[in-house]
């Protein structure tokens, strides 16, 4: 084999990710790479734009993590920089990571937050995020590609694929690439930073492929050799030998946390939050601030009170148990006889089966809550029972304080 | 303009060697928070807390901008607990936080009162004490739930397992809750040293025999020394002036003057 063969292919695509086509989005840049399942396309775009922008690892994942966890089941975080390389897993997705100690498998697993695993002298990363329908890397310098798998350096298997034929050296493919195999260079291998992304045109996306069907249980790395056992250029990082890699941060997190003795630290799980939002199944709620009032209420003293997120009302209103971006308005209306409780009921927009409408609950007001629909006979509230309100529809709290429902 | 006299008192309790709880007040911005972690960080994730909270005194703010003025303050925390730790070999440093603000003016003054994990924000009022805050914590979670009843928390084993807290591994947000003044003339925020150490008939029996809050942070203290002190305690109570009946047994320059005088001072 002539020299330039060698050197050449492998110079231009050792920077090269490899990646076959799946139903997650890959977000590939240089020195970060992100992983998002299918449903995420929204979260996708906004990562996009932080991956090609260069921005580092903390600002992705802040990004990523910024409108909440518990919606998103999955996602797989990467980011290289300055011989470290920093991975979070969550949900239905694995990374294998060649380092200079030896194979590091890093799994999402259910019912934590996620895994987190810093990394030293890392010479190749595989992701896997559903199955393959294929075994043929295709490669890209960087950009947004819808995939099953990633890896990195382009060329080099590992993981799954590597445990799968253990006779596999990690460079030969079993399928020939189109553009040939190069034989991965070694001092390429070392550089653990990416090259900087040359231009931020997106690839076409790869055909849509069934739900990922995730790793049926974690296959233990078959007992492959480092890549490249004495690479001659070795980052000052990859000469410290990794102390023995936890390989699960979480629980030691919590076990570090306990210190105190008394107070100790837990994660949160999602039957930590007790509000249930009620809703259509498998349709995400509405938030309980919503961009258009659903309707208008006429209070009696002269206010005008738009319904575009929960209105309490009575007079001194308390709110209990909020979030800064879903906070409530609270409304004081005057009973100088005290009859009106001083939180008494709340208005909210509606949600599910009472889209569009607002919803009138009695917060367990003393004296209670009279509500004449149209063309009904008065009825009295139900404490903690939400009522949907017809426009034209009157409240009537106590103290000769009443609220009209008006069209928004 | 609302006016507060407020007292403070923290003790590292009987077991315990370090003193892991912070505590800050000012004339408008109150908070206590309780640290945990190894190699010293509890006390500095707690301290951290705090800071970043009395970067709120002092200014003016309105309801919905003091909101978003905490979850940045705590956020700035959380974000400096967790370099803490990772500049220092990886370990992982919390805290826990209640903060309560003075926000609004006028007939419209209440309190914004935030919480992360398992300190508890009270108020005490003729009516009697009342927990406004809700832990973030196993046992809460399980009450939530139905599958224990308030008075098997004290005892249950992860009594003292937060479910959210400054600094671990994820960003958590803080809760909130709004009160107005008139409905929370006295205010206690404290750390579990003392609400896991005393119940609730002990803690207001102490809130009502005190008028000057001074006393009643010291008492409430010492009270939960006495029960056994396992944890730090801490204890802050705020006074609204005009809402307390005993507001005239406290004026913070008379007593300071008499103070003066009877060191010789003037």
């Amino acid at each position: 084999m002539n020299l330039e063969l060698v050197t050449d292919p492998a110079a231009a695509t050792s920077q090269d990710w490899a990646w076959r086509p799946g139903d997650w989005y890959a977000v590939i840049g240089s020195g970060t790479c992100a992983l998002l399942p299918p449903e995420e396309k929204d979260r996708v775009a906004r990562v996009w734009e932080l991956v090609d922008a260069g921005e580092g690892f903390d600002e992705v994942l802040d990004a990523l993590i910024a409108s909440g966890l518990r919606q998103m089941r999955g996602f797989v975080l990467l980011g290289d920089s300055e011989g470290e390389t920093r991975v979070v897993v969550r949900g239905p997705a694995r990374a294998h990571f060649e380092t200079s100690a030896g194979p590091v498998d890093v799994v999402g697993q259910s019912g934590t937050t996620w895994v987190e695993q810093v990394l030293t002298g890392v010479s190749a990363r595989v992701i896997q995020v559903g199955a393959s329908e294929t075994d043929q890397d295709l490669r890209l310098p960087g950009g947004l590609v819808r995939v099953s798998r990633v890896s990195h350096p382009a060329g080099v298997s590992g993981g799954a694929a590597a445990a799968a034929e253990p006779n596999a050296e990690p460079t030969a493919e079993p399928i020939a690439e189109p553009a040939g195999e190069p034989e991965v260079d070694p001092s390429a291998e070392t550089a653990a930073d990416l090259p900087p992304h040359p231009d931020s045109d997106l690839p076409p996306p790869a055909p849509t492929l069934p739900a990922p069907v995730p790793q049926p249980a974690p296959t233990p790395p078959a007992p492959v050799a480092p890549p490249t056992p004495s690479p001659p250029t070795p980052s000052p990082a990859a000469t410290e030998p990794q102390p023995e890699p936890a390989p699960e941060p979480a629980p030691d997190a919590e076990e570090d946390l306990e210190h105190d003795g008394m107070t100790r630290a837990g994660l949160p799980v999602a039957a930590e939050f007790p509000r249930t939002h009620p809703g259509l199944p498998g349709q995400p709620p509405v938030p309980e601030v919503t961009a258009r009032p659903v309707a208008k209420l006429v209070i009696s003293n002269g206010d005008l009170i738009d319904v575009d997120r929960v209105v309490i009302i009575g007079r001194a209103p308390e709110a209990r148990r909020f979030t800064a971006t879903e906070q409530p308005l609270l409304v004081a209306v005057p009973s100088p006889h005290q009859e009106i409780s001083s939180t008494h009921l709340e208005v909210r927009p509606g949600s599910g089966a009472d889209l569009g409408a607002a919803i009138v609950t009695d917060l367990g007001s003393t004296n209670g809550t009279v509500l004449v629909q149209p063309g009904l006979p008065p009825e009295d509230l139900r404490p903690g029972i939400a009522v949907q309100l017809i426009p034209g529809a009157v409240l009537d709290l106590g103290d000769s304080v009443t609220i009209q429902i008006a069209k928004p | 303009m609302v006016t507060t006299c407020f007292g403070a008192g923290t003790d590292v309790g009987c077991v315990r060697e370090v003193n892991e709880d912070s505590f800050l007040v000012d004339a408008s911005v109150f908070a206590v928070a309780d640290g945990m972690g190894g190699h010293h960080g509890g006390d500095l994730a707690s301290r951290i807390a705090v800071t970043e909270v009395a970067a709120l005194a002092g200014r003016h703010h309105g309801a919905e901008e003091a909101t978003h003025a905490i979850v940045a303050a705590l956020s700035a925390a959380h974000r400096r607990i967790q370099a803490l730790g990772r500049d220092d070999g990886g370990w992982y440093a919390g805290t826990t936080v209640v903060a309560a603000i003075l926000v609004g003016s006028g007939d419209g003054a209440r309190w914004l009162l935030a919480n992360v994990g398992d300190s508890r924000g009270y108020r005490f009022t003729a009516d009697g004490l009342e927990q406004v805050t809700v832990d973030h914590s196993v046992v809460q979670e399980l009450v939530d739930s139905g599958a224990l009843t308030p008075e098997a928390t004290r005892t249950h084993p992860e009594r003292h397992v937060v479910t959210r807290a400054l600094g671990g591994p994820v960003e958590c947000e803080p809760d909130f809750f709004s009160i107005p003044v008139e409905a929370a003339p006295r205010l206690l925020l404290c750390s579990d040293g003392i609400s896991a150490m005393i119940d609730d008939s002990e803690i207001a029996a102490i809130l009502a025999a005190s008028p000057d809050p001074r006393d009643a942070a010291d008492r409430l203290v010492a009270a939960a020394l006495a029960a056994g002190g396992k944890d730090n305690a801490t204890a802050v109570v705020v006074d609204v002036m005009g809402l307390t009946e005993d507001e005239a047994t406290y004026d913070a320059d008379t007593t300071r003057t008499t103070l003066h005088q009877k060191l010789g001072a003037e």
